[in-house]
């Protein structure tokens, strides 16, 4: 009794799960749609919706939807059933909705993760579930390093290959002493390491570096002074959400801005946070692998696509997840199945993407081979954006 | 930059911080110390105040705008005391745990409420005009907003220790922790006398959330974090009193801004590292009100 109300229960959380989403398209029927059916696939996307991270979330389904709706709710021949699931603000939240996901509601293939720490921590569940999981966003070198599992791939970045390019670029046009500056966790620690080497590497000088307490950093005002009295000709960072928001405006506030140029690691003003900053953010220098403004064909087609469904300037984050159902697409259509080894199998044999709003990319060590472009914000059209300054070229995953 | 200004910034952001803490912490310990509960929706009523000048001078506050917030914010403030206070009423001669529940219960309900009504995303605001920009003394270069928070800081602060500590209300407030009967024997009844240090508590934090939105920029989680800050300064400044919370406050900020400055390879564990310290020499806050009335 108890297990078919359990049952029961489970079926209607999901299928309200299901009928939120918008923009499926397709009718979503009540049959389980795991393993046999071959016109059918399940796919779990795992988003925060709750939290810190809630912004991101909503753009990768954002470009999950568009995508679907864009290609008759069909994935490499097979219609899309997507639940969706709370990944919350880490592991605690996020493995849970992971494990839920493979097991109550069976679904083939899991896409999305946001933090790093989640992303590591399924690691072993994706495994010996043999399931296949592509990564929308969480950027720690580890999950597609030596140790990676043969079920993991990841459409968005490494922290360290974000970093690395503006390293390079850096020490390329002549800046010859920076001070480093980003939290102290994995991103952080991945992006301050990334930029140091590939700068250092160029012939540039580190002169001093701080990493505050993520989390629990309100003031910068006590790293502000450091850089101020280090010499530094310019400031590296990375910072996300609201300490973003709260590093660049207390820059601008202390008069940094002025005198040391701001260089960052693209995702400081990327999206919601970039309207936040308001003025302060006028002129910084980052390097992403993406910016609304790139002029490409299919960046335009998508930009005005995102746009028309969601008012909103489309953002790297949506992108990485257009990007997951485009090659999943292809991998479900070339291997005939759905199972993780297959789906790993055919994404190995993807070839380079050359209709990415992104650009050309390819897979390396199951992780993006793409361009790096240096952005500068400014104001068109009375908002603000990353303008394209220059494409920096690809760089691989391990940089 | 030369020694002496950095020093010198570093002493003048913690005055700043110091004394933003201390206007969110007062309404805290006002409402511990005198009604004797434990208000952990106190965080949410500062993250209101936060969203209401966004809501109301958008990215850029100009004048106007500030003056609409600030009388949005003291009624905003004054209602949901006075509600707080009618909500925690029948749990007065409860346990703390009791009333705790109930109001961290608020203080959830209000995060969800906010985040449905002003979005996931920063909501930062400038200051307007003419307190946007930094000021130059002599080289010495330091955001406006923050030296004119000082100075506005510091008069709110004398105006509740003034108030408190020196006029017939405060004696009124005092006296209702000391003996709530003896109040009531006199004629005035202590239910308005809580309601009224509710009223004064509350809009202490939505003020404060007004004038800190520039600095923290109104956002999920922030109500948490300025709760534990607030809860760490009247721990540290002992209950019931102003001047604890204050010099706990100014101690703090410049904890969090001096000390990691000097000590950056230690900046997660200076504030409950001094937490703690203080704790062990003195454990119950720097200056507590004793139940019986004596200092």
């Amino acid at each position: 009794m108890t297990g078919i109300n359990r049952r029961t229960f489970l079926g209607i959380t999901a299928g309200l799960g299901v009928a939120g989403l918008t923009g499926c398209g397709s009718s979503l029927g009540a049959t389980a749609a795991s393993g046999g059916d071959s016109n059918t696939v399940k796919v779990g996307l795992v988003i925060p919706q709750a939290g810190v991270y809630t912004p991101l979330g909503v753009d990768i389904q954002r470009g999950w939807d568009l995508w679907l709706r864009q290609h008759d709710g069909r994935l490499g021949g097979r219609r899309v059933t997507t639940v969706v699931a709370d990944e919350g603000e880490g592991p605690q939240t996020g493995v849970p909705a992971v494990q839920k996901l493979l097991q109550n509601d069976r679904v083939d293939v899991l896409v999305g993760i946001v933090s790093s720490a989640t992303a590591l921590g399924v690691r072993d569940l994706v495994t010996s579930a043999r399931r296949l999981l592509v990564i929308a966003n969480a950027g720690a070198g580890a999950i597609t390093g030596a140790n990676r599992s043969p079920y993991i791939w990841r459409t968005s970045f490494t922290n360290a290959q974000v970093a690395a390019a503006m390293g390079r670029h850096l020490a390329a046009r002549g800046v010859r002493r920076v001070y480093a500056i980003a939290p102290d966790y994995v991103a952080g620690t991945e992006a301050i390491k990334g930029f140091s080497d590939a700068y250092r590497a160029g012939g540039g000088t580190i002169v001093g570096q701080s990493q505050p307490p993520f989390g629990k950093t309100q003031d910068y005002q006590p790293f502000l002074s450091r850089i101020q009295s280090s010499g530094a000709q310019g400031t590296f960072c990375f910072f996300g959400g609201a300490e973003s928001v709260a590093f660049v405006k207390q820059y601008a506030q202390f008069g940094l801005s002025r005198t040391i140029p701001l260089y960052a690691s693209g995702f400081l003003v990327e999206g919601g946070v970039l309207t936040a900053q308001g003025a302060a953010a006028d002129g910084v220098l980052s390097t992403l692998h993406y910016t609304s403004e790139l002029d490409n064909p299919a960046n335009t087609a998508f930009g005005q696509a995102f746009r028309a469904a969601y008012d909103a300037a489309p953002t790297v984050y949506a992108v990485q997840a257009w990007d997951a159902a485009e090659v999943l697409s292809r991998a479900v259509a070339q291997a005939g199945a759905v199972d993780g080894d297959s789906l790993a199998g055919a994404l190995g044999s993807v070839g380079v993407i050359t209709d990415s709003p992104r650009g050309p990319w390819s897979f390396v060590e199951q992780s993006p081979r793409q361009n790096f472009y240096l952005r500068r914000v400014q104001t068109r059209a009375g908002a603000p954006v990353n303008g394209v300054v220059e494409d920096l070229g690809p760089l691989d995953p391990r940089a | 930059m030369p020694t002496a200004q950095i020093a010198l910034t570093a002493m003048v952001n913690g005055l700043a911080i110091g004394l933003l803490l201390f206007i969110t912490a007062a309404g805290l310990s006002l409402i511990f110390g005198m009604m004797d509960v434990l208000n952990l929706a106190h965080g949410a009523l500062f993250l209101t105040g936060a969203y209401l000048a966004w809501w109301i001078g958008g990215e850029q506050q100009t004048w106007p705008s500030l003056g609409r917030a600030v009388v949005a914010v003291v009624v905003f403030g004054a209602a949901a005391g006075g509600l707080l206070s009618l909500l925690t009423a029948p749990l007065s001669r409860r346990s703390h745990l009791e009333q705790a529940l109930l109001t961290l219960g608020i203080a959830l309900v209000a995060a969800d409420v906010l985040s449905a009504l002003f979005g996931d995303d920063v909501r930062a605001t400038e200051p307007p005009a003419g307190l946007a920009g930094t000021v130059t003394v002599a080289g010495w270069s330091y955001p406006s907003y923050r030296l004119a928070l000082v100075g506005v800081a510091a008069l709110l602060a004398a105006a509740v220790y003034w108030t408190v500590e020196r006029t017939s209300l405060g004696a009124l407030f005092r006296a209702t922790v000391g003996d709530r009967d003896m109040v009531a024997a006199v004629g005035v009844d202590p239910r308005l006398v809580r309601g009224g240090v509710f009223v004064l508590g509350s809009v202490l934090a939505t003020l404060a959330g007004l004038l800190g939105a520039p600095i923290y920029h109104a956002r999920p989680g922030l109500d948490t974090t300025i709760l534990v800050l607030a809860l760490v300064v009247v721990v540290v400044g002992g209950l019931g009193s102003i001047r604890g919370p204050l010099i706990a406050a100014l101690l703090f900020g410049q904890v969090e801004s001096v000390g990691r400055a000097v000590l950056p390879g230690l900046a997660s564990f200076l504030l409950f590292g001094t937490l703690a310290a203080v704790l062990v020499v003195r454990p119950r806050g720097l200056f507590t009100l004793a139940p019986g009335g004596r200092r």
